[in-house]
């Protein structure tokens, strides 16, 4: 059971809870627990073809998923998920 | 709407000011209420675009993760993410557009002549394509 913490625009689709304890033995097993216990979540956090959004970067912990296993990244118990934007921009 | 208090308005200027004529970047933090938005604290973050930094920035994203850690002990929620435009207005350009994401508001200061000169923020969309532009006072 890893927890995972909900940014807070996203509480509004996961009943207010700041953070989800939920099953799985990877990070793509987590995510998609998170996403059928809430179903509300995915369009934010996945495409229509049920990629990660280009903005969405996973942390396990304080690691980003992309330098670990990705999806396949094992996730125990004590483990934390956050869920991090990519943001950039600029004048030009 | 989005109102930032005068202490974190203060440090985001100072900021802004202090990094012409590049940009700035950091996080606010405070409450939610639903649609409204009251900034209680600001974070000054690294702008992290490598290259030149008058019209471009990056956040990093442990920076942010760093700042939504800190928001959760404070008990305060993340609500947004401010930047600078150094003697350009306070528009939402397709740079910040393709770089945004839906879930915060966008401040954009703009600093004219190394001073402040006015604000706004935005709400981008999912799809990246345009931001609706959010009431802002401070």
């Amino acid at each position: 059971m890893a927890k995972v913490l909900i940014p807070t625009p996203l509480r509004q689709f996961t009943a207010k809870q700041d953070s989800v304890t939920v099953s799985g033995a990877t990070v793509g097993e987590v995510l998609s627990a998170l996403t059928t216990q809430f179903p509300e979540l995915r369009k934010q956090i996945f495409t229509d073809e049920g990629k990660l959004r280009s903005f969405v970067n996973v942390y396990l912990n304080d690691e980003d998923i992309r330098y670990l296993g990705k999806d396949a990244t094992p996730a125990a118990d004590a483990d934390t998920l956050s869920l991090v934007p990519s943001i950039a921009g600029g004048a030009r | 709407m989005i109102r930032i208090e005068s202490a974190p308005w203060a440090a985001m200027v100072k900021h802004a000011q202090a990094s012409y004529p590049n940009e700035c970047c950091g996080a606010m933090l405070g409450d939610t209420d639903g649609e409204t938005k009251l900034v209680r604290e600001s974070i000054a973050l690294e702008n992290a675009f490598e290259g030149a930094q008058a019209a471009r920035y990056e956040l990093r994203p442990q920076d942010l993760l760093a700042a939504d850690k800190a928001a959760r002990e404070r008990k305060m929620d993340l609500i947004g993410i401010y930047h600078s435009h150094p003697d350009c207005d306070a528009y939402f350009s397709k740079t910040d557009l393709q770089n945004s994401c839906p879930w915060y508001s966008f401040v954009v200061l703009s600093i004219q002549k190394g001073e402040f000169h006015h604000a706004n923020s935005w709400l981008p969309n999912f799809d990246q394509t345009e931001a609706a532009k959010e009431e802002l006072s401070y």
